[in-house]
């Protein structure tokens, strides 16, 4: 069914800076978010957190809670289902044997409100009788630790175990080898809406829950295994969602706790995170502990690689335990390389849970490969860009892991970065700081210019790449997504879509593809995506998949309610339904312009005005031809196609602070193409604040399996001051797989950023970090370090 | 408990309140004027996302207590809108592309507002300074920086 | 936030009085910015909160042979000040530093002293400046020098009934190139690690004599109080300011900083950025003089 009868360079509105459907209501505070919901008789929830890392539980005195004025339901472990929930199938809403990390919730509280349910919560007496506590993967995994989970032999949750060609003998034919140790912090989402959700039970014992998933429908199925109800009885819906990046991929312990609340009390039961909460409560990303080495021959060609790598998933397993599948694909398949093993092992803790995070594995793997691919280069004495575009990946070739890789951009993303980052100049920004001239504004109001030949500041240029999925990726047994199009007597298009909007503007691009399919303007259409008792099936947003996934199925959709349109306006009209196009709102003789032309509302209601009448709409699925990778051998087409980047940084350095702020981003993408310019350049953007925070300055700090900074104050993402300028480069492929040749760009955005910062680092000062974030003080003992090395101490 | 008659302007509207002392000017808003626009992104002026104009100056109501406020003048997001017709900020953000997840776009368009006020043609820099109390975790920043500056040079 | 009885007294003797009577269980509100955060997380649960924003004269800034600064003069007042900007541009550049525009809205320079907060960014330039604190209590006012001010970490010499009504600070030479660096993770919103402020007054030059008459250096987050480094000052009094008195007043400074280890930094990186931010700034007033050859 698929036929391009679409002009690339003629669409109306593909590839236009259409502003998203809900730009205004935001802009004007009209947007409708979870914690501006109100319902009659709401009350309040709170989750009262055990604070020791690992105990177990001798008893729980609820009675003089229960008493306080205005508390409606107080409940622990003894009112959980049976079931336990999670990827892991390890957690329980409330802990009623024992808790595993501080942040296990041990009881909850419904109140009338805030001052009540706190008071409760602080007459809630609980005995514990601690058990030795776990801080790292390294003492999880030692001979005769304590078992965080009782049940199971040891600590080890996962070993992810993938190797293609022979990595171990390769090294010996390597001419140059490179091995290095990595520590990855804990970084978290800190979405700007804290996690929120609100539970109502009809007296029938539906459940409907107002929430700021990602995962609607996989949430139905989570929460019905959670709370042991049939999951026809459970209705998500997803007001605007201020945010979420991989926050919302799994069922977390407070979301069946709502419900249970809800349900306790009869009322409805909000809970809302406070900041602080957020910080310590939510899934953040897992700390990694890698050691990597790559050998590469005299000639440039990439030869062998063996990474290991280590992660502390904490006391639960969420999605994130999956994130070594991305890590691997970073590994093996970012360049062509011969001989690759990687090994991960997801290990449990005491430390807080860990979860999935925008990226999914890549940010952190493509620290290491980048920073290593530089190593190599200079082992080499190559330039870093020649060594990167002699091991590029090319179009229509298939990686050793199986990926097959179709449409790519990646030597035009290099390319394309090292020409606009002025790359030339990378030797003489590093060597003489004044022959440098920045051509933007200097946007730091504390540091000294660069004006004085004494300065310490030190300047350096440095380059990283990406390869992220692009076309959904099937980590669940479906990839797919329904959509559902109709068009009313008004000539208003609905396109009732599964998927789901969490900021990025997915809706607006699935828009776009509907309307030029139709030949309607943007505006014409609506999409509705928010309520699973209204849109059709999908896994969920995640993995970049919304625009490449629901947006094939939208296109799907659209084309039949199309084909009904010409149908019967070829009958209207007398002529054959293949020679009629609809465009700028008409259905008319293809190229024929000015010809004879119906409007299309005018067939719609011809359609429906008539006997034998029929409703104008369509239904889509879209499931990627793609497949699970083999669950030994972790080879397979994860995806069906696979999006590309290149990111170029200019720095500067205080070589006396150690401090180190970014003057420069130049991202260029290959997306297939942008469906809407304006928010593919939004999410490299957005994904650039996030590799430019995790190179240089969040960290979750976990000290004895507590967060100290739990803070916005304190976990330092950057500020409008922070960030540069960004110069996004979209790089248009056209994959034949993808809606109008699009692929799916939500995260590689994020993926090179540290890795380019780190390369930049090492041009403008010769320091190698293999420790995020690269914070001043971190830079200022390195020089220091080898400072001393210099002078042979 | 001590009840405080306040009496506050917001978006030109006179309101009579009867309040407790310890309740903030964001809670005011949100919970009894229902000016949801008004966001809490952490309660402890961190984030700007509940940015209001007080007195034609831009700030957190999330640390002003409702009674410190008694008397004076308060303009929302909302506020912004005249007759139907947005604020030339929220009509640039929304033309550049400078909300994503929106959570944080009310207080930002408040303090971009609050600087073009005072300073008509902001170049970037000023653009940047004007908005570093108020965090995105979306854009980047580049395209509310662009809308800003957009406006001044119109 | 616990419920507590609020007043708004027109006058600093109601005022004092209105704490006076809850003996040690009011607080004075400024600007809020860090009261009703400490009030928020339940650190402080006051059963009085006493606003002095109806108090006439206040936020007055006034030069008249020595600068009076009310304690209510909020950080944006500082940043627009013509006063300021032209003869104490170090208390604008600072104020320019703090979080972000809306806080410094509500932010003021006496919640910041009075909350004695050993990383607060007013405390050192003002320190540097020589200022004055005046006081009004139930027993009357009194005038105390900053640098007995602070007491510890949240603890300044105010007693209960006690408001810091302005501060005085001279208006000399060592004003106008008087500076403060912060070192702060992020470019805005943020504490400082480690800050550190430097003034210094030259001789009379004659015969080309361009030694230090005297220099005060104060070093913030360093110590449980904003700390003078009084050796590092020493070294440099009636002495030529070149590179090698700077380095070596540099590193007696960072000697007398009291670091800890905190959430924000080490000791050991905090006592290295004493030593290179005393050194620059030194380093800064040195070649500035050279460069308009006062």
């Amino acid at each position: 069914m698929r036929s391009w009868r679409w002009d690339v360079n003629n669409y109306s509105v593909i590839g236009k800076r259409v502003p998203k459907l809900d730009a205004l209501d935001k802009a004007t505070g009209r947007a409708q978010y979870g914690h501006d919901l109100n319902l009659p008789g709401m009350l309040v929830g709170k989750i009262l957190y055990a604070n020791v890392p690992h105990a177990r539980i001798l008893n729980i005195d609820i009675s003089r809670a229960e008493k306080v004025r205005g508390v409606k339901a107080v409940i622990t472990g003894e009112h959980n289902p049976v079931h336990k929930f999670g990827y892991g199938a390890d957690n329980t809403p409330l802990k009623a044997d024992k808790v595993r990390s501080r942040r296990d919730e041990v009881a909850a509280v419904a109140a009338m409100d805030d001052d009540a349910a706190n008071e409760a919560l602080a007459l809630i007496r609980v005995e514990y009788a601690e058990l030795p506590p776990l801080y790292s993967a390294e003492a999880a995994l030692a001979a005769g630790a304590p078992l965080v989970h009782e049940e199971r032999a040891n600590n080890l949750f996962l070993r992810y175990n993938y190797a293609h060609g022979d990595a171990e003998r390769a090294f010996d034919d390597a001419d140059e080898i490179v091995e290095e140790e990595y520590f990855l912090p804990y970084v978290t989402h800190a979405a700007m809406e804290t996690s929120f959700a609100l539970a109502v039970f009809d007296l029938q014992n539906r459940l409907t829950m107002w929430s700021t998933t990602q995962i609607p429908f996989l949430l139905q199925r989570d929460l019905s295994e959670a709370l042991g109800m049939p999951g026809r009885d459970i209705r998500i819906i997803q007001p605007t969602i201020g945010g979420a990046f991989g926050r919302g991929l799994d069922v977390y312990p407070f979301e069946p706790i709502c419900a249970l609340l809800a349900k306790h009390s009869g009322k409805p039961v909000r809970l809302a995170f406070t900041r602080d909460e957020e910080f310590f409560a939510t899934a953040t990303r897992q700390p990694a502990h890698v050691k990597m080495r790559t050998g590469v021959k005299r000639d440039g060609t990439l030869w062998a690689r063996d990474a290991s790598v280590l992660l502390d998933a904490g006391a639960y397993i969420s999605w994130g335990a999956v994130t070594p599948l991305v890590m691997m694909e970073t590994t093996a398949s970012l360049y062509r390389v011969p001989h690759a093993k990687f090994v991960a092992d997801v290990v449990y803790s005491n430390n807080p849970p860990t979860g999935a995070m925008r990226g999914y594995g890549n940010p952190q793997s493509t620290f290491f490969v980048e920073t290593q691919m530089d190593m190599l280069a200079e082992k080499l004495g190559m330039d870093p860009v020649e060594f990167r575009l002699k091991n590029a990946n090319i179009p229509n070739s298939e990686t050793p892991q199986g990926l097959k890789i179709t449409s790519c951009g990646l030597r035009e993303c290099i390319t394309e970065v090292a020409e606009r980052i002025g790359w030339e100049r990378r030797s003489s920004v590093s060597s003489n700081q004044l022959s440098v001239v920045s051509n933007q504004s200097s946007v730091s109001s504390n540091q000294s210019p660069v004006s004085n030949p004494q300065s310490p500041i030190r300047r350096g240029i440095g380059i990283a790449c990406t390869l992220n999925v692009g076309g959904g990726a099937r980590i669940y047994r479906s990839d797919g997504c329904g959509a559902t199009v109709k068009v009313d007597d008004f000539g208003r298009v609905t396109l009732i879509s599964g998927s789901t909007e969490i900021g990025q503007g997915s809706e607006t691009a699935l828009a776009q593809i509907v309307a030029e399919v139709l030949g309607v303007r943007v505006d014409d259409v609506t999409v509705i995506n928010s309520d699973t008792s209204v849109k059709p099936w999908d896994v969920g947003t995640h993995a970049s998949r919304t625009t490449f996934i629901a947006g094939n199925a939208a296109w799907i959709a659209a084309n039949q309610v199309r084909e009904k349109i010409l149908d019967h306006a070829a009958q209207m009209l007398n002529v054959s339904p293949n020679h009629l196009e609809m465009r700028d709102g008409m259905v008319r003789v293809q190229g024929d312009a000015a010809g004879k032309g119906i409007a299309y509302d005018k067939v719609v209601r011809a359609m429906h005005y008539r006997e034998d009448g029929n409703v104008v709409s369509g239904t889509g699925w879209y499931d990627p031809p793609t497949k699970l990778v083999d669950k030994d051998t972790y080879k397979g087409n994860i995806s069906a196609a696979y999006g590309f980047g290149a990111q170029a940084v200019e720095i500067e350095v205080d070589t006396e602070t150690g401090q180190v702020r970014v003057l420069k981003i130049v991202a260029a993408h290959d997306v297939g193409r942008a469906i809407n310019p304006m928010y593919v350049e939004g999410q490299i953007e957005g994904g650039a604040q996030m590799g430019v925070g995790y190179a240089l300055s969040e960290e979750l700090q976990v000290r004895e399996g507590r967060i100290l900074n739990p803070s916005l104050l304190d976990y330092r993402m950057p500020t409008a001051l922070d960030m540069p300028p960004i110069e996004s480069v979209i790089i248009e492929t056209a994959d034949p797989e993808g809606p109008f040749g699009a692929k799916g760009v939500g995260e590689m955005g994020g993926n090179p950023t540290a890795a380019a910062i780190a390369n930049a680092l090492y041009n403008a000062v010769g320091i190698r970090m293999n420790q995020l974030p690269m914070t001043g003080e971190r830079v200022l003992r390195a020089l220091k370090e080898k400072e001393r090395m210099e002078n042979g101490d | 408990m001590q009840q405080l008659y306040i009496s506050l302007t917001v978006n030109g509207d006179v309101h009579e309140l009867n309040i407790e002392p310890r309740r903030t000017l964001m809670e005011i808003l949100r919970e009894d004027l229902e000016l949801h626009g008004t966001h809490e992104g952490c309660g402890s002026g961190d984030c700007g996302a509940c940015t209001v104009l007080l007195d034609n100056e831009p700030v957190p109501s999330c640390l002003v207590l409702a009674a410190d406020a008694d008397g004076r003048q308060v303009v929302t997001v909302e506020g912004l809108v005249q007759n139907g017709e947005p604020h030339a900020v929220q009509k640039a953000i929304v033309t550049h592309g400078g909300t994503q997840c929106g959570y944080c776009t009310p207080g930002i368009v408040i303090s971009s507002v609050a600087l073009l006020n005072e300073n008509p043609h902001p170049n970037e820099l000023e653009a940047r300074e004007a908005i570093a109390g108020n965090l995105c975790r979306c854009t980047g920043y580049q395209k509310i920086v662009d809308a800003i500056v957009a406006v001044g040079r119109e | 936030m616990k419920p507590f009885t609020f007043f708004s007294p027109r006058t600093l003797a109601e005022a004092s009085r209105i704490l006076a009577d809850h003996n040690g269980n009011g607080r004075a509100l400024a600007g809020g910015t860090d009261l009703l955060i400490r009030m928020k997380r339940g650190q402080w649960t006051p059963r009085a909160v006493v606003s002095l924003n109806r108090i006439a004269g206040l936020n007055e800034i006034a030069l008249n042979g020595e600068l009076k600064l009310g304690a209510r003069v909020t950080l944006n007042q500082l940043i627009r000040s013509p006063i300021i900007r032209e003869y104490f541009p170090v208390l604008a550049a600072t104020a320019r530093n703090m979080a972000g525009v809306q806080v410094r809205t509500l932010a003021t320079v006496g919640g910041n002293l009075c909350n004695a907060s050993p990383s607060a960014d007013m405390s050192p330039p003002l320190m540097a400046l020589n200022a004055r604190a005046v006081i009004v209590g139930a027993a009357g006012e009194r005038v105390v020098s900053l640098d007995e001010f602070f007491v510890g970490p949240g603890k300044s010499v105010l007693q209960s009934d006690e408001i810091l009504r302005e501060l005085i600070v001279p208006y000399n030479s060592r004003a106008a190139r008087a500076s403060y660096k912060k070192l702060e993770h992020r470019a805005a919103m943020d504490i400082a690690m480690v800050g550190v402020s430097v003034a210094v007054e030259f001789q009379k030059a004659e015969f080309g004599n361009r030694n230090c008459a005297d220099a005060r250096i104060v070093l913030g987050a360093v110590a449980p109080t904003p700390l003078r480094a009084k050796r590092a000052e020493e070294i440099l009094r009636g002495n030529i300011l070149n590179k090698e008195n700077i380095a070596h007043a540099a590193r007696v400074a960072a000697e007398e900083a009291r670091p800890i280890d905190d959430v924000r930094s080490s000791a050991w990186y905090r006592r290295e950025m004493v030593e290179a931010l005393t050194r620059r700034q030194l380093m800064e007033i040195r070649d500035l003089r050279l460069e308009i050859g006062d």
